[in-house]
């Protein structure tokens, strides 16, 4: 008895420990991000105040004007949000058919397919921004909602492809020949039987293909402009040769968080429901 | 009006391969087997590991297409034709149900990809799945089922669409041995009602002769014998099926046939019925169960005894070999007792050492 009351001691010590750990690390992680608020909260000039006021009265001024004010980031969140959809939208049309062929079809040069795929990742963007601005100069597409897409897909296509076969290969590939043989085809098969089992794959990869097009800034700033502004290029507007609106810039970042936030929160569940639909796969397989 | 699981004259299910040959990169799985199996019968495919009897039942199903031989299904070629234009059903061995279907919509599955009206469909998976006794677990998901309920349900996904042939891999080898004793019985009465052609693929040799009405042996990627398992346990037709069949096998020993004369060393014993053969070198088979002991006979000494509670298994050494003898009693024996077995001739087989074949 005694020995279960040592060992109970033990694990609460250890359980301490890991909790202090923990929530230092958290804190490192979220600092910024409650810095962030605080100064969305201050006016201009209490930003600026030396040493930073620890108490101050809290207002609500820099979440209005960086939504209402003279350079509103309202009309950029639009087009981030067109341009991100969209992107997300196509990226899984495409790349959903593309891993299930790559899983399953016995293709000739599926390897050699598979590494390039996936060597187009290994290119720092750095060295794509000025053949890009060249080709969408060329054939008009600068500063289109158009040509980001399809810049913005050139990424997110060979990652989502990749992510998602590790998914569809984890399916047994009897499931797929027992809905052949229930005459299904090929294409009910991969609706009715495949796609549900990869929902979660699916979730996560339109949450990192959402977030990598909404948080990108080198080819929205080079390949952007009037029309196609997303909203990490407007919050530019923020910081001038003169000054730095901090405040603002802050009020600006935390609002373009919040549909990444939901975004997350949304695809949560079905990550969630398809980590345990993946826990029952195989059956009675042991 | 749904016609009950029961009646379905228009289907016959009669299936014939002829040099079906398949290989897999270097490994040749089939090479080139002639099989008929007759409608409504319950045929196994009976082999060891890697012997060809899983492909042979997926080219049965169309989910391998064999590199030459033709396979008609009903009179019809369908060797390139796909699964689900063959009307065939399968259960797998690790039953590949739907994960994020309940049970009603794992059986209901092949019923609506083959366009069966709506409105019969909960009347029909309500019946397959009373015949497997799972019609109370239809609201439940595969996970949350136990192995034996998984498998009845991948029965009743098969059995609802009334197929022409219905394809077993190993049903029962994820199952505990005490519901795999069970299952068999249930399998050949679902079978015996619902009048479909079965073929069954196992590795366990009585499961194959408990449920089957014929049976294919595979050994090697050819077929070795097809009979009855009645057949293929009293007249095996070679010497490798010999060594195969029975638990344990038949004991195979190097001897003469002369006439009706044949000698094991220096023991001799007449044959009641000796086969047409010129005089010269045969392995002389027998069962375990068919040597008894005697006062004089083929001498042998006592290497080990297993008491299998209601008989008894005498592994003997004579020679080179060992001798097994199944004795109806249980006996005690001292180690490494000198004893003498006696062949019952009724039940001697002769085969021939050069073409392994059997000599009638």
């Amino acid at each position: 008895m005694t020995g279960a009351r040592y060992r109970g001691a033990g694990k609460s010590v250890r359980q301490t420990i890991l909790l202090v750990v923990a929530s230092a690390l958290l804190l490192v992680w979220v600092f910024p991000l409650i810095w962030a608020v605080v100064v969305s909260l201050k006016s201009e000039t209490e930003v600026l105040a030396y040493p930073p006021r620890i108490f101050f009265e809290p207002t609500l001024e820099n979440y209005r004007d960086a939504l209402f004010g003279g350079v509103s980031i309202l009309p950029s969140l639009g087009t981030s949000f067109i341009v991100s959809s969209v992107t997300t939208l196509l990226t899984i049309v495409i790349a959903v058919p593309a891993a299930y062929a790559f899983a399953r079809l016995r293709l000739r040069g599926k390897k050699a397919l598979g590494f390039y795929t996936l060597a187009t990742q290994m290119v720092p963007p750095v060295g794509l921004v000025i053949p890009y601005f060249l080709i969408l100069n060329k054939v008009g597409w600068l500063d289109s909602y158009q040509g980001m897409i399809i810049v913005y897909l050139t990424f997110s296509l060979p990652f989502a492809i990749w992510l998602m076969v590790s998914y569809m290969e984890d399916i047994p590939r009897e499931m797929e020949e027992a809905a052949f043989l229930d005459k299904a085809s090929r294409f009910q098969t991969l609706w009715h039987v495949i796609l549900p089992q990869v929902r979660g794959g699916i979730a996560v990869t339109v949450i990192f293909v959402f977030l990598n097009a909404w948080n990108e800034f080198l080819f929205a700033v080079q390949l952007g402009g009037n029309t196609v502004r997303p909203v990490t290029v407007a919050m530019y507007n923020f910081v001038s040769v003169e000054q730095t609106l901090w405040a603002k810039l802050s009020a600006a970042a935390l609002i373009a968080m919040v549909p990444m936030i939901a975004i997350g929160i949304a695809a949560q569940r079905q990550i969630v429901k398809g980590l345990t639909v993946g826990a029952v796969k195989g059956g009675g397989r042991q | 009006m749904t016609d009950g699981l029961t009646t379905r004259a228009e289907h016959a299910g009669r299936v014939t391969l002829r040099g079906i040959r398949k290989t897999f990169g270097s490994f040749e799985a089939l090479r080139g087997i002639d099989l008929d199996i007759e409608p409504v019968e319950f045929f196994a495919l009976l082999g060891p590991s890697g012997s060809g009897k899983t492909t042979t039942l997926r080219v049965l199903a169309g989910l391998e297409i064999p590199d030459e031989g033709v396979m008609t299904l009903d009179g019809v070629d369908v060797t390139h034709a796909q699964p689900g234009a063959r009307d065939v059903a399968m259960v797998f061995q690790n039953y590949a149900l739907y994960p994020h279907m309940t049970l009603e919509a794992n059986i209901a599955f092949p019923l609506k990809m083959d366009g069966v009206p709506k409105s019969e469909i909960p009347g029909l998976v309500r019946e397959a799945a009373a015949r497997v006794k799972i019609d109370h677990l239809l609201h439940r998901r595969p996970g949350q089922l136990s192995g034996g309920q998984q498998q009845r349900c991948a029965l009743a996904r098969a059995i609802v669409r009334k197929p022409r042939l219905f394809l077993l891999d190993e049903p029962l080898s994820n199952l505990d041995a005490q519901l795999r004793l069970e299952t068999r019985v249930e399998l050949k009465k679902l079978q015996r009602s619902l009048d479909v052609t079965t073929v069954y693929v196992t590795h366990d040799q009585e499961e194959a002769m408990t449920v089957a009405d014929r049976m294919a042996i595979f050994l090697d990627g050819d077929i070795a014998q097809v009979g009855t398992p009645g057949e293929v346990f009293n007249r095996p037709r070679s010497m490798d099926v010999a060594a195969f069949i029975g638990s344990p096998p038949m004991n195979l020993i190097p001897g003469r046939l002369e006439g009706a004369e044949v000698t094991i060393g220096d023991y001799r014993f007449t044959l009641p019925r000796p086969p047409d053969h010129p005089p010269g070198a045969v392995v002389v088979g027998v069962r375990p169960a068919h040597i008894s002991l005697g006062s004089s006979g083929l001498p042998a000494a006592l290497y080990l005894s297993e008491n299998l509670g209601e008989s008894m298994l005498l592994n003997l050494s004579f020679g080179e070999q060992i001798i097994k003898v199944r004795l109806p009693e249980v006996r005690r024996f001292a180690d490494n007792e000198r004893l003498h077995l006696v062949p019952d001739p009724s039940y001697v087989h002769l085969f021939d050492p050069q073409t392994r074949l059997r000599l009638e």
